[in-house]
Formats: structure tokens, C-alpha cells, sequence
């Protein structure tokens, strides 16, 4: 398996304060309807704000919002972000919010206090999220933020809660099942 | 410095030895739940999830807690073929503990009540209103998705909350029930007259409980998880450990917040001075006294749900709906929390009085709440209800208007026809007296 990519280096997608999962990210419809396909997903990210978002990302690019990011029902808009290789720095955002952007395997980093202030969209960033260091190439600035936890790295870089489960299951889910099947004699 | 009941609960259960005596707020851990529960509308979710990750086994099937409460009528073909799939993963996940569609009722109501839910507690769900354990002292926690970790692999991250405790000084008025203290709270938060955020945090509350019966606890839970709560926690008085150690099916230890425990925030409200609260449409903080939308005609109301589906809930009910009739034009849904209830009802003649009444007597479960799959509205209809919140379109249409009250207060606009004081509708004596000492 090649080693997982912890920075990106892309655009800025610059997004304000309080911007809720159902209409500021996705249309509420894929998140009631629980879609989870991500080629059904991705051409609606952003739909509401701006239409044909998905057909200008590039993977690596950062979305960079301010504070209560992502409020509301969850989850689709995640799904999409993670297809589009994209990351995301918050300002803050809930933690039932940022439960659902690392289930599905998103690098994002919930607590990034002044983030709005020292990006624009269009600057080239660099993020390094396993340190929590942020370059604004364009503004030459940086800062440092509180990086991914140690606990949940084995997630992210299993690509989320599926992903995951599946490396689970080949490391230690087998074993623990063929130690049962031995006690029970079968 | 001491710690909350969370702190202690999450301690006890955590994998790590150190954090035993209690964790701090913040930390990230991995708890061994005493039990893990999943509904319904996300077996299949789950169970496909599991399949494709090769994980054809529960890690411990005999912690789960499997209920139909979502949907328990399937008024599709789409919910009979959940329904059958549902049964056939319990089957093959070796569930013993499954209650089928007309078997347990509510999940976050019939657990408690039959003593699968106990003070100190802590466990894993799929859903928000998992919060409802605090009405025992007890921690449900939601994961969402994520539940199909917990099953295939017995754990799951957790940060642990903070604690914010609201103090309830004083007695209600007369007609003025717990649902009102949420709705208000609700509405003190959003004019920031109260300096909370519920955000993941723990809502714990202390002062004058004592006068709280059961009903009234859960009841307690409701508001604060539609404000985005991680968990509600009301200590435990007396009563109610009497009621948990008379149903317990396991043995189970209170836990309470030390005395110098941190809080994020403290705040005090006076019951006495709150008024039957209505929460006008959109939103469950948009509550006003009741005196605002007094008059406003209904057509569809809704007497259940995890927020008000309690024994003293019916009897509240049935105490303004005895001996008369739902208003014309007006259909009036009663949702029991549980099958116990259900009986209960038959037993004790409630059932009688809301069938004379006009009322529809649904099984016990989430009826209506659980977006409308039964008991919708039509297009520019008007509801009041006791739901767990009224965003737009959660019974159906959007331009249907939803107002939310107490269970006085939907069974007195129910049978008026109008949004209605339930202080000045006189109730039935002994059915009223009854509330007291519903779960004794």
C-alpha cells in the first residue's frame, strides 16, 4: 500500500461562518435521502452556492471555513469533499460534524482558529495535517494548528469508517474469529 | 478537582487503566459500552457496511439491543422488506436481545422502563435521542454510522464532553409541564438570556428535582438534543432508583457528579415564573408563552414520541380527553413510548377514553415523529405536537405549519380545534392524581 499522503497542496476554497451541512454544502435531499454514491453526491457539493463546483476542484485543493462549520443533518457532503480529494480547515465545527467528515476519511482539522483571516480563495496552501502546519504560499504566511490525534490517524488513512473496518477486520477481526472458532471446537 | 458523571461513567469504561477514577473533558478514548444499541432504520446500513468489510460476526451480540421503533406499521412494501431484513440480521447476528415491530415500543422509552437501561450506565447507539438514558442517570451515545464499528469491532472513539448544569429552583405552576421547562430553556438559549452552548456537551441538570417524576425526566432530555446535547443527565433521586432496582435485568451502580466537579457553565431558572410554552414553526428554541399563538386553528395533533411517550404522558391525556371529543376536523394521534404502556392502557380504561374521544391510538414506538411515515400532513395544514422538534417538513410538506406543546397542552388544542391554555380546561381528578405515581 503506498504511503498515505497526509499534506495537500492546492487552492483555497474560502467559505465564511456558519455554514450548514444541509444547502451550504449539499442539497438537503441527498443528505434526507441518505446517498452515499459518491458519483451521485459530487456534482451537487456546493450546488446551492456554486453550481458546477465539482467541475473546477481539483484534488488537493483546501476548503477553508470560519466558525460552526457544518451544522444541521450530515454526512453526504463529506462523502463528496473525500471523492474530490479535497481538505478541510474549520475554524470550528461540531464534533457530531467532524464525526462525519472522518468517518468518511476526510483530512480536516476542526479547530483552526484564524484560518479566515490568512487565506483567500485561490491562494496556493499547503497543509501538512499530521502536523498541523499550514503555508500560504501566495500570502507567505503560516501558522500551526492542532493536528490530526494520534488516535484516529489509523482511520483517516484507512480512508474512513469503511475502509477502516475492512483493514479491521483483515488485521485483527480474522485472528479474534479463528481463536473463537478454535475454543468452540469447529 | 472532582469530576462529572461523565467523567466517572466514561472512566469506568474506558480501555485505558489510568482513566479509571474519572477522565477529563477532551480526552479522546475508546469506552467498553455495557451495551450497544441500534434501531430499526439503520440495520440494513450497518449490516451492509459490516459485509463489506468481511465482517460477518457482532463482536458481542449479547450486549446488543436491536428495536423496531421507526418504523413498526410498514405502510410500504419499502418497510416490510426493512422489516424482513432486519429480522433476518438479528437472526444471523445471533441478536437475542431483538424487540420486533409490536414487541418492546420506543427504544430510548421501553428500556428504561423495563430495566435494560440503568443509572451509570454507558452505551453505544445509532441515534441523537439516546440522550433520553439521562432520565436514569445513565449515557447513551450517538455514533450514527459509525454503529456499525461498534458492532463489528466492540468500541469506538469517544470524546469525552463537557458538562454544563441548569438548575431548576422552585415549583411549576399549576398545567405547566416538563416539556415546558425544555421548551423554555430552548428559548432562553437562543435569546441568550441563558449562556449556554449544548454543543456535544453534557446538559446536567440539579436543584429541586425531587418534585420529577420519570415522565417528567425524560421529558427533561428532549429539548437539549435538539439543541445538539451529547447527553442529558438527571442524579437520580430516590424514586427512581427505586423503580431501576425493582426492574433491573443487571446489576447496576449510580454515579453523580463530585461536588467540585468543573462545569462549563451554570445557570439557574425559576419554574415558577415559566408559562405553557408553544414552540412556533421552524425551529424547537422558537418557543413563546403560550399566550402568542393562542387560537390557532389545527388540524392534525400528536400526543407521543421519545420527548413525551411516558405512562404519566397518557394520563395526562386521557385526564383532559375523558368524557369528551376531539375537536371536528381535527385528527389526534396517541403514540404510547412502549408496549408495557400499551397494556397499561387497556388495563386501566385509558384506551377506552381516547377511542370515545375520537383519538387514534397508534403502537407503541416513534409514530409520526419519525418523518411523517405515518400521520402525515397535507399542504398548508397546521399540526401541534409533542415531536422531539418541528423543523420544516418533518411531518411531510414544507409549507405545513408545525407548533409543539406539552401533552396538556396538544390534548387541550385537540379538543378545541385551537391552539388552547391547558390551564383553563378542566381535567379528570383521578387520572390527573395517577401521573404521581405513575412507574412506582
Amino acid at each position: 500500500m503506498p504511503e498515505f499522503n497526509w499534506t495537500l497542496r492546492g487552492r483555497c476554497y474560502k467559505l465564511g461562518h456558519d455554514v450548514p451541512h444541509p444547502g451550504g454544502v449539499i442539497p438537503a435531499f441527498y443528505i434526507t435521502a441518505r446517498e452515499t454514491d459518491p458519483a451521485v453526491l459530487v456534482p451537487h457539493l456546493f450546488e446551492e452556492t456554486d453550481p458546477g463546483f465539482h467541475t473546477r476542484s481539483r484534488p488537493g485543493d483546501i476548503i477553508v471555513t470560519g466558525r460552526n462549520f457544518g451544522m444541521g443533518q450530515k454526512g453526504a457532503g463529506y462523502i463528496a469533499m473525500q471523492a474530490l480529494g479535497l481538505g478541510l480547515l474549520c475554524e470550528s465545527m461540531s464534533m457530531q460534524a467532524y464525526r462525519a467528515a472522518t468517518a468518511e476519511g476526510l483530512r480536516v482539522l476542526p479547530r483552526c482558529p484564524g484560518v479566515l483571516e490568512m487565506c483567500e480563495t485561490g491562494d496556493d496552501l499547503e497543509m501538512d495535517f499530521l502536523k498541523g502546519h499550514l503555508v500560504n504560499h501566495t500570502q507567505n504566511r503560516v501558522a500551526d494548528f492542532e493536528p490530526v490525534p494520534v488516535a484516529l490517524r489509523e482511520l483517516i488513512e484507512q480512508g474512513g469508517n469503511a475502509g477502516w473496518l475492512a483493514h479491521w477486520q483483515r488485521t485483527v477481526g480474522a485472528q479474534e474469529q479463528a481463536r473463537g472458532e478454535a475454543r468452540a471446537g469447529t | 478537582m472532582g469530576y462529572t458523571a461523565i467523567e466517572k461513567v466514561l472512566g469506568r469504561t474506558s480501555r485505558d487503566p489510568a482513566h479509571r477514577g474519572g477522565v477529563r473533558a477532551g480526552t479522546l478514548l475508546y469506552p467498553e459500552p455495557d451495551m450497544v444499541m441500534i434501531h430499526d432504520a439503520l440495520v440494513k446500513e450497518a449490516k451492509r457496511e459490516m459485509d463489506a468489510a468481511g465482517i460477518a460476526r457482532v463482536h458481542n451480540p449479547d450486549k446488543v439491543l436491536m428495536v423496531s421503533d421507526h418504523d413498526v406499521l410498514y405502510g410500504s412494501a419499502r418497510a416490510a422488506e426493512r422489516g424482513a431484513f432486519n429480522r433476518k440480521t438479528a437472526q444471523t447476528w445471533q441478536i437475542k436481545n431483538f424487540y420486533d415491530a409490536g414487541q418492546g415500543g420506543h427504544g430510548h422509552i421501553f428500556p428504561m422502563e423495563s430495566g435494560l437501561v440503568l443509572p451509570g450506565m454507558f452505551y453505544f447507539d445509532n441515534d441523537t435521542h439516546s440522550t433520553n438514558a439521562g432520565a436514569v442517570g445513565a449515557f447513551g451515545m450517538r455514533v450514527g454510522n459509525e454503529i456499525s464499528r461498534v458492532l463489528g469491532t466492540g468500541t469506538t472513539w469517544v470524546t469525552v464532553p463537557r458538562t454544563v448544569q441548569l438548575k431548576l429552583i422552585g415549583k411549576l405552576q399549576e398545567g405547566v409541564q416538563a416539556r415546558d421547562i425544555g421548551f423554555y430553556m430552548g428559548r432562553e438559549i437562543k435569546a441568550k438570556r441563558l449562556a449556554f452552548d449544548l454543543d456535544y456537551r453534557i446538559l446536567e441538570y440539579g436543584g429541586d428535582l425531587d418534585q420529577l417524576g420519570f415522565g417528567a425526566r425524560v421529558a427533561l432530555c428532549s429539548t437539549a438534543t435538539e439543541m445538539r446535547a451529547a447527553g442529558v443527565f438527571v442524579p437520580p433521586s430516590g424514586a427512581i432508583l427505586g423503580y431501576c432496582r425493582k426492574h433491573a435485568k443487571r446489576p447496576f451502580e449510580p454515579v453523580y457528579s463530585d461536588a467540585d466537579a468543573e462545569y462549563d457553565a451554570v445557570a439557574t431558572i425559576d419554574l415558577s415564573g415559566i408559562e405553557p410554552q408553544v414552540v412556533l414553526p421552524g425551529n424547537v428554541s422558537n418557543s413563546a408563552d403560550i399566550a402568542e399563538s393562542l387560537g390557532t386553528a389545527v388540524d392534525h395533533a400528536f400526543i407521543g414520541s421519545c420527548g413525551s411517550g411516558m405512562y404519566e404522558d397518557m394520563l395526562s391525556a386521557a385526564s383532559f380527553l375523558k368524557g369528551r371529543k376531539v375537536a371536528e376536523g381535527v385528527r389526534l394521534f396517541i403514540v404510547p413510548g412502549s408496549e408495557r404502556s400499551t397494556k397499561r392502557m387497556l388495563a386501566d380504561g385509558l384506551m377506552q377514553i381516547f377511542v370515545d374521544a375520537g383519538a387514534m391510538v397508534l403502537p407503541a414506538g416513534c409514530g409520526p415523529c419519525n418523518d411523517a411515515v405515518v400521520g402525515p400532513l397535507a399542504s398548508g395544514e397546521t399540526s401541534i405536537s409533542t415531536s422531539t422538534n418541528n423543523n420544516t417538513g418533518r411531518f411531510g410538506p414544507k409549507d405545513a405549519r408545525l407548533f409543539l406543546g406539552s401533552p396538556a397542552t396538544v390534548a387541550a388544542s385537540a379538543l378545541s380545534g385551537k391552539i388552547t391554555d391547558p390551564r383553563g380546561v378542566s381535567q379528570d381528578a383521578a387520572l390527573k392524581l395517577a401521573m404521581e405515581t405513575a412507574y412506582a
